[in-house]
């Protein structure tokens, strides 16, 4: 029994006999998952019998301007970190990449906040800039403030800046994962004619390592903007509760709330999902174009 | 000959596939469902506490607090072994969370589950038997309850009846807490509070509500700004709470621009406000435990010099209790932990604050003059007010029905608007 | 040195913050405004050693229950890749963007649906339940190091060992896999490290009855007891360390030895 399908009479059943392991679990487990969150969006097969309507949830959710507020929210919070994540993970990644080979294994202090989780993240993150926390004591002790209400709000502004620190702070070495493999094959003599011809560094960078890179960074932002919009773990320590993520918001509705109200958890999470499919699609489609067909994921 | 490599390669894809075959068996073991077993409802608890013997119970509790957690893993679990080889097992999980658990199994028709024992109260019990999750009545048999326990104090819980579906556990007071190093004294009432943050901008805040402190917080101002207690005791009345309501979110509103970070965002549960105060971020904690600042302060997270105050308008009180699901599987050893709690040893070992500190659930007059005594001889710490401080101003919760409308209006009116 | 800004910006984003981890542990009362704390106790380490129990008991569960979603995914993966890696059929790159899928998609989407079924299916609470969600959002990790791992080993070893006259089973054991070993090493680490360091999803189908190391560093994470907390995460820290050095010592060296890597 080799692990070859032989060409010739059965292929197709012999393809799907081979893909079985694979797609019989995707498809009761993940698909039958997902159709399930829809159809109890809808009322039907959920625990207590629904007695609304079957659009009911959804009309609720298009009429509640926090459920938009927290959409959007949630939007910028994947944005901001995914988009922080892959230009430091570029910038970084190129740097290590050009270090010589006696510091190299020092580089490798980079992983750290790959193998943490993310909850141990976002527990640094408090620990650093809270008000109360590490770069406050910082700023106290150069003379910079006086007492803690003069540190800078930064965990609970508004704008979702512990998340997003968080994020990036996991995101970054993931980034610099993906660029660093893509780095590994490039050919360091281009950028050394380059040099001789004159350009200068951040010309070098721009201009001859970055577009080498674009794949890598494309894959990483869709991975990292979509993990940050509907993750669980981070915005759990770290939310704030005006707007809040769209998954604190789901996971209120589901375990602390009456079970009457699971539909507009299930509407919540079929909307993320479908967002999640359109963005993938569309962001696709859009780098394709820009660069003729590449392979992106 | 397999080379040296292959060796362990082949041995690595075997154990691959056979842990997933093993998975895949085992699964239909683990779950093999029983018949639920409700005799203990009607034996004398003599033979209750002989089936118990030698079993296992999973007890399911709010695992938010170190010390309770390590009273109960060590005083009870080791007590429950030595007197009736009960392996007592705590799991962490929140009553809001285990009462929906419970409602999707009985939805799912899930006759026998994995909870033996609750920690809950209030609201959420309301829920749990408006549902039928509840296993009972039972807490009438007990022989602990039917000794030293006031039926009276325990005859209803948030206003809605008990009817035996749950033992009494200990009880309840609602604190603040402030450090003596930091804010000179406290204010007296609520009026003198409100003027205290308006003057002290953002250090002051409370736990977003639907977290159980937060949530009596609220019911703490309701009761203070629309005159008191007495009016809603009769049960949910609609009409009432549409005309009292908007004074409770006036008063809120008014001082959220004064609140911590201006009231645009709260903390997102007691542990956090309580780690806010431990480092001085705010000026005032909030705890329904009147000896948590004892607590923390024995922790090590809180300051020597953190004390308790209460509001002059009153403090609410309640009590907490042990319920049995209904499809739990090991409803005898249930029985007997519930018992046990409410035991005079029990409630003794945890009323020190070495322990925990909560206030005993018994009725100390029914118990032998020498245990009274030494429920007396108990010192509660510096920080931890005594019952002669706090029984005065004790007043009850309020009932059930209001508590979900005002977290609803809460949100509604205070954090959306 | 025109590298030592890069190595500062390196350590300063990455190492301090462990070494920071490592303080708070030794020092619950550390409070502003004190840079360096001013008391240090072993009163987070006592806590640990009196529950060592429990929290090795969860480490260890983690522990279990991660290596268990590795087995699955690889159990789940390893021909679908070949026949990935092999053949060209019609609709294949969609197809295989739709087995990505459950890795971009939050995964609270497909697993809160499954969870009412897994209640009725008896798979919730249960270990197996719990290795099964992890595998279902993980597996494409796997998937795509295994497809790499087949297209860069070609057709050409299998064709010559069927050449000199190696039946099947022996094609697969003795050239096949040893193969792809630093793929599928490559594969099982990430999902390792993704089951691992999972919380929400143990805790929805897990339900408190499986222990997991998440589940005891979370509660702690926003309480006051901090000290406590930064010892478990050093603890998640050095244990994925600890686990890929002795797997980079052992297995992947006599693979660099022969040259396969």
């Amino acid at each position: 029994m080799s692990l070859t399908v032989n060409p010739g009479s059965g292929k197709g059943a012999r393809l799907l006999l081979g893909l079985s392991p694979l797609l019989v679990p995707y498809l009761v487990l993940f698909c039958g998952g997902v159709a399930l969150t829809v159809c109890q969006s809808l009322g039907i097969a959920t625990p207590l019998p629904h007695p609304g309507g079957l659009w009911d949830a959804y009309a609720g959710l298009i009429s509640d301007p926090a459920f938009f507020a927290s959409f959007g929210f949630s939007l910028w919070v994947a944005g901001a970190s995914a988009s922080l994540s892959v230009a430091t993970g570029a910038f970084l990644a190129y740097r290590v990449w050009k270090l010589p080979r006696q510091l190299a294994p020092l580089s490798l202090v980079y992983k750290i906040p790959l193998i943490l989780p993310h909850i141990a993240v976002a527990f640094l993150v408090l620990i650093f800039w809270s008000r109360s926390g590490i770069v406050a004591s910082a700023a106290h002790s150069l003379g910079l403030i006086q007492g803690m209400h003069e540190f800078p709000n930064i965990l609970y502004s508004g704008w979702g800046m512990g998340m997003i620190l968080a994020y990036t702070l996991k995101g970054t070495p993931f980034a610099m994962l993906l660029a660093l493999a893509l780095l590994a094959r490039f050919d360091v003599r281009q950028i050394q004619t380059a040099a001789m011809l004159g350009a200068s560094g951040p010309r070098i960078f721009f201009a001859i390592v970055l577009p080498r890179l674009a794949p890598a960074l494309h894959t990483g932002f869709i991975i990292l903007f979509l993990y940050s919009f509907g993750a669980f773990d981070i915005p759990y320590i770290l939310s704030e509760s005006r707007p809040g993520m769209l998954s604190i918001h789901v996971y209120n509705l589901y375990f602390k709330h009456d079970l009457a109200r699971r539909p507009e958890a299930m509407a919540i999470l079929t909307l993320m999902f479908c967002f999640a499919v359109v963005f993938i699609v569309a962001y696709s489609r859009a780098v394709a174009r820009l660069e003729n067909g590449g392979r992106k994921l | 000959m397999i080379p040296l490599l292959q060796r362990p390669l082949m041995l690595l894809t075997g154990l691959a596939f056979s842990l997933v075959l093993c998975l895949a068996a085992a699964t239909p073991c683990l779950s093999a469902d029983h018949t639920p077993d409700n005799a203990p409802a009607t034996l004398p608890f003599a033979d209750v506490a002989e089936r118990a013997r030698g079993t296992q119970v999973r007890w399911y509790m709010y695992g938010g607090w170190a010390h309770v957690n390590d009273w109960v893993d060590t005083y009870v679990a080791g007590e429950m072994k030595k007197r009736y080889n009960i392996n007592l097992v705590r799991v962490p999980m929140d009553a809001g969370v285990f009462v929906n658990k419970l409602l999707n199994e009985k939805a799912a028709g899930k006759a026998v589950g994995n909870i033996d024992l609750l920690w809950i109260n209030g609201e959420n019990f309301k829920n749990a038997r408006e549902a039928g999750l509840l296993f009972g009545p039972f807490a009438d048999r007990l022989p602990n309850v039917e000794k030293f326990v006031d039926p009276a104090s325990v005859s209803h819980d948030f206003g809605y009846p008990v009817d035996g579906y749950e033992a009494p556990y200990g009880r309840a007071q609602f604190v603040f807490e402030y450090d003596t190093a930091q804010a000179g004294t406290p204010p007296a009432d609520l009026a003198a509070l409100k003027a205290w943050i308006m003057e002290n901008p953002g250090r002051f805040t409370y736990p977003q509500p639907p977290d159980f402190t937060g949530s009596a917080f609220i019911r703490q101002v309701l009761y203070a700004v629309t005159g008191g207690h007495d009016q809603y005791m009769a049960g949910w009345d609609p009409d009432l709470f549409a005309e009292k309501s908007p004074l409770l979110w006036k008063w809120l509103n008014d001082i959220e621009p004064y609140l911590w970070q201006k009231g645009r965002t709260y903390p997102k549960d007691s542990a956090f406000l309580d780690t806010l105060f431990s480092r001085g971020e705010v000026a005032f904690g909030m705890s329904y435990h009147p000896s948590h600042a004892q607590n923390k302060i024995i922790e090590g997270s809180y300051p020597d010099t953190a004390r308790t105050f209460v509001l002059r308008d009153g403090s609410i009180f309640n009590t907490h209790f042990t319920a049995i699901p209904f499809n739990a599987p090991n409803k005898a050893g249930a029985m007997v932990l519930a018992d046990f709690l409410i035991s005079a040893d029990a409630q003794l070992s945890k009323y020190q604050p070495d322990n925990w500190g909560d206030f005993p659930a018994l009725d100390l007059e029914r118990l032998p003059e020498k245990e009274r005594e030494r429920f007396r001889a108990v010192d509660l710490g510096p920080a931890t007010l005594g019952s002669d401080v706090l029984g005065p101003l004790a007043v009850p919760e309020i009932p059930s029905a209001y508590l979900e409308a005002l977290e609803q209006g809460w949100k509604a009116h205070v954090l959306d608007r | 040195m025109k590298h030592g800004s890069t190595l500062a910006l390196l350590v300063l984003l990455f190492l301090v913050p462990a070494v920071i981890l490592v303080l708070v542990s030794l020092a619950p009362a550390w409070r502003f405004p004190q840079v360096w704390p001013d008391a240090f106790s072993m009163k987070g380490a006592a806590f640990f050693m009196r529950h060592q129990g429990q929290i090795l008991g969860a480490l260890g569960a983690s522990f279990g229950f991660s290596l268990l979603t590795v087995a699955a995914t690889l159990a789940m993966c390893l021909v679908p890749a070949a026949v990935f890696a092999r053949n060209h059929f019609p609709g294949k790159p969609l197809l295989e963007g739709l087995l990505l899928a459950p890795a971009l998609v939050p995964p609270m989407t497909f697993a809160m649906g499954l969870h009412f079924l897994f209640i009725k299916a008896s798979l919730a609470d249960t270990l197996a339940g719990v290795v099964l969600i992890l595998a279902m959002f993980s597996y494409p990790y796997m998937f795509r190091a295994l497809v790499a791992g087949f297209q860069t080993m070609g057709d050409e070893y299998r064709i010559c060992a069927r050449n000199l006259g190696a039946g099947p089973l022996a094609v697969l054991f003795r050239v096949e896999l040893p193969l792809l070993v630093p793929a599928m090493i490559a594969g099982g680490s990430v999902v390792f490290l993704v089951a691992f360091s999972e919380y929400f999803l143990v805790f929805l189908i897990g339900g408190g009855s499986v222990p997991s190391f998440t589940g005891t560093l979370f509660p702690l994470l926003s309480s006051s007891n901090r000290s406590l907390a930064a010892i478990l995460t050093l603890i998640f820290l050095f244990l994925p360390v600890f686990l890929f050095l002795v797997l980079d010592l052992s297995l992947m060296r006599s693979y660099r030895k022969k040259g396969m890597i």
